[in-house]
């Protein structure tokens, strides 16, 4: 076929390699940490504060949380609804099974409008389906319009967070990359500068490209609309001017009511970039005559969503609202950046995220991305509780590699299935005990601590010290008492 | 066509198997919805006056303009921030009342103007539907005094008649106050920004560079409510 094998993105979970090495490169990159510290210390102050005159913040969040939950448990319910409603107000709904299918739905569509180029409002859902490299590969160009996604898009990069992406390079990066591809040698690197440079670039697309695709923050199942949050107008405009629209959205992106955004848009841009709003929040039906598109058209995607829906633990995962707050309070997500996470959903979110997309056949690596500190569960607007996931996740992963083949000989696994015989006979415990402590006292210091271990000890020793085995051991050391005391 | 009818039924049926253990029966799910937790803040707590203050105050910080006039004052004070402004040419929505559009400028009624001759435009003069003190927010319906969305986003400048008995102190407020779901809003939070090179928080995009606000004092008149949403 031809319009497959378009070259991998850095961030396809498929391809990424475990979380462990992909963030070396990161960890090693001074410059790339500095960006990335920068940017999360400033939403981390400007949220703090916001949050802190919320007096109800604890109540609404409950409240988004019940929602969300709600919503997700009669998800088929309010999805027809949603239908059904933006079908009588003129838009179209498509259904997307997985990515291939949406990408397929969205180039025929815009086959239909003979379409060569297409503007986009940053979608994190068309990065998850990879859609901007297939309609390349069909011959249709696609133009982000988000600042930060033109950033990314003219200087070949890629996301490193879902609200500000491009987050991990700073100005005089981005100077580089408009003055290289938009053929301006004597910018300078004052973001005002960098700013007007992307707005003049963009102008004459926005009126012109006569297509359009969005994201969606929240579909209203009540009254079939869709609602989009931004802050630079380019969401506007591409809502606006073109003759075609076409919103891609999760099946998890659903709220029951109108009134549902008084909660959810209270938390959103508080949460997201220490903002009491942000500056647009866009809502529309359908189509509606003189104003805007006159063809619209939105395709629901599953993708994997539904089977994350079955299990009542990590249903959770769906309430995510795409704030970020959860990646910009995690200390692991802080050393290394988004790309470590081979996704584009990075962060605590895209730990859990990503492998359950992935039906845990990608991405095994990620639940274990996380010091399991909680910070996110206590950010989190909806309350989704990161921390039970990703340990249901370790034990699901865990679960399947000891059952495989080719792990038997996992010296892990091997070893879990000793200790595993060890501790079933107290017999065989002490006598391992025993053996142990002879084994381990030549490699025993003075302080009682083993500091270099051989073999597969030394992965221990390497970046930790053990304690050596004690010349009693406690068993030893009861019974001893227990005779003394008679 | 573009969509395959299996899709939709698999998708269905998958997430209504997925749910089935905890998805209430349709008759129950009004019930279910108004048993959810909703004990946050619905009400403000601020007397009129100080209402109007920190919808002005929030506004500005933003760094939108706002001033204050009285519903006799008002088409002078639209004629003076017209004239501060040292534009001539206006655009403005064709429900608008023909004593706001003040002398002496060059206005360009919507009725059907075509995208080129918006962008043309140096400033547009709307009504709204609602503010939200708290966070300094503009309601757009987009009813005919509000005009086409694309009337307050071409323009560089957007001068906005928000009247005081529009004016709520919370979000919660603003959604018990629609009645009816709006089929076009648009909630404006300042003028258009971006803080995406290094979190470095610069005004004006795409959106209006300029926002401009009269809050008209019209509040020991009859409380009119919204605009009717969907005209």
């Amino acid at each position: 076929m031809s319009l497959a094998a378009a070259p991998h993105p850095i961030l396809d979970p498929v391809f990424a390699p475990p979380f462990p090495q992909a963030a070396l490169p990161v960890l090693r990159n001074p410059q790339l940490r500095k960006n990335v510290a920068h940017a999360i210390d400033v939403i981390q102050s400007k949220r703090a504060k916001l949050v802190a005159e919320k007096t109800d913040w604890q109540q609404l969040r409950s409240a988004a949380s019940g929602i969300r939950a709600h919503a997700l448990e009669n998800l088929s319910f309010y999805l027809e609804q949603f239908e059904a409603r933006c079908t009588a107000a003129g838009g179209s709904v498509h259904w997307a099974s997985d990515a291939s299918e949406a990408r397929h739905i969205i180039l025929d569509l815009l086959r239909r409008e003979n379409a060569s180029e297409v503007i986009k409002i940053k979608t994190m859902t068309s990065a998850e389906i990879q859609l901007n490299p297939f309609l390349e590969a069909a011959g249709i160009r696609a133009h982000e319009t988000d600042l930060a996604e033109i950033i990314l898009q003219l200087g070949d990069q890629e996301p490193s967070h879902i609200v500000v992406p491009a987050l991990h390079i700073n100005r005089s990066q981005v100077r580089e990359i408009f003055a290289r591809r938009l053929g301006l040698k004597d910018l300078s690197d004052d973001p005002h500068a960098l700013t007007a440079a992307a707005r003049t670039y963009l102008r004459q697309k926005f009126l012109t490209i006569p297509t359009a695709i969005s994201g969606a923050n929240f579909l209203i199942a009540e009254t079939g609309s869709v609602a989009v949050v931004e802050s630079e107008g380019n969401g506007r405009m591409c809502l606006t001017l073109p003759r075609t629209m076409i919103t891609l959205a999760g099946i998890e992106k659903v709220l029951p009511r109108f009134q549902d955004l008084e909660v959810m848009l209270q938390l959103l841009a508080r949460s997201a970039t220490g903002e009491r709003m942000s500056p647009y929040t866009s809502l529309w039906t359908g189509v509606t005559p003189g104003d805007g598109p006159q063809s619209f058209h939105v395709v629901l995607l599953d993708n994997g969503r539904s089977s994350i829906l079955a299990k009542p633990r990590e249903r959770q995962t769906l309430k995510c609202i795409r704030c970020a707050a959860c990646m910009n309070t995690c200390p692991v997500y802080r050393q290394t950046g988004g790309h470590a996470y081979g996704s584009v959903y990075p962060g605590p979110i895209g730990a859990i995220l990503t492998p359950q997309l992935m039906q845990l056949q990608h991405a095994q690596s990620l639940p274990y991305a996380s010091s399991l500190c909680g910070a996110c569960y206590e950010v989190c607007p909806v309350k989704i509780n990161i921390p039970e996931v990703l340990i249901d996740l370790r034990a699901q992963v865990t679960d399947r590699e000891r059952r495989s083949f080719a792990r038997f000989f996992d010296p892990m696994y091997l070893g879990m299935r000793i200790a595993n015989i060890l501790f079933s006979a107290a017999w065989l415990f002490h006598a391992a005990q025993f053996f142990g402590r002879i084994g381990l006292r030549f490699f025993t210091r003075k302080d009682g601590w083993i500091h270099s271990l051989p073999f597969l000890g030394a992965k221990w020793t390497q970046t930790r010290d053990l304690r050596g085995l004690p010349s009693q051991p406690f068993h030893a050391w009861w019974a001893a008492r227990a005779k003394e005391a008679k | 066509m573009s969509t395959s009818p299996q899709s939709r039924e698999q998708i269905l049926s998958r997430t209504r198997a997925a749910t089935s253990s905890v998805a209430q029966a349709p008759d129950h799910l009004a019930d279910a919805y108004a048993a959810l937790p909703r004990n946050y803040i619905r009400r403000g707590q601020l007397a009129s006056q100080a209402r109007i203050q920190l919808m002005i105050e929030r506004l500005r910080e933003y760094d939108a303009e706002v001033v204050e006039s009285t519903p006799q004052a008002l088409p002078a004070a639209i004629a003076s921030q017209l004239a501060l402004s040292g534009r001539h040419a206006f655009v403005a929505p064709e429900g608008l009342p023909v004593e706001w559009l003040a002398a002496g400028f060059d206005w360009k009624i919507d009725r059907g103007l075509s995208t080129a001759e918006i962008e043309l435009a140096q400033g547009v003069l709307t009504a709204a539907s609602c503010g939200i003190a708290e966070s300094g927010t503009i309601v757009l319906h987009h009813s005919a005094d509000e005009g086409r969305r694309v009337l307050t986003l071409l323009p560089d400048w957007h001068l906005c008649i928000l009247r005081a008995s529009q004016i709520v102190e919370t979000l919660p407020e603003y959604f018990s106050r629609s009645q009816l779901p709006p089929a076009l809003a648009t909630w404006i939070s300042g003028p258009s920004a971006t803080a995406d090179i290094e979190m470095t928080r610069i005004k004006g995009v795409h959106g209006p560079r300029f926002l401009h606000i009269i809050v008209v004092h019209d509040e020991f008149s009859i409380q009119p409510g919204l605009t009717s949403p969907l005209g």
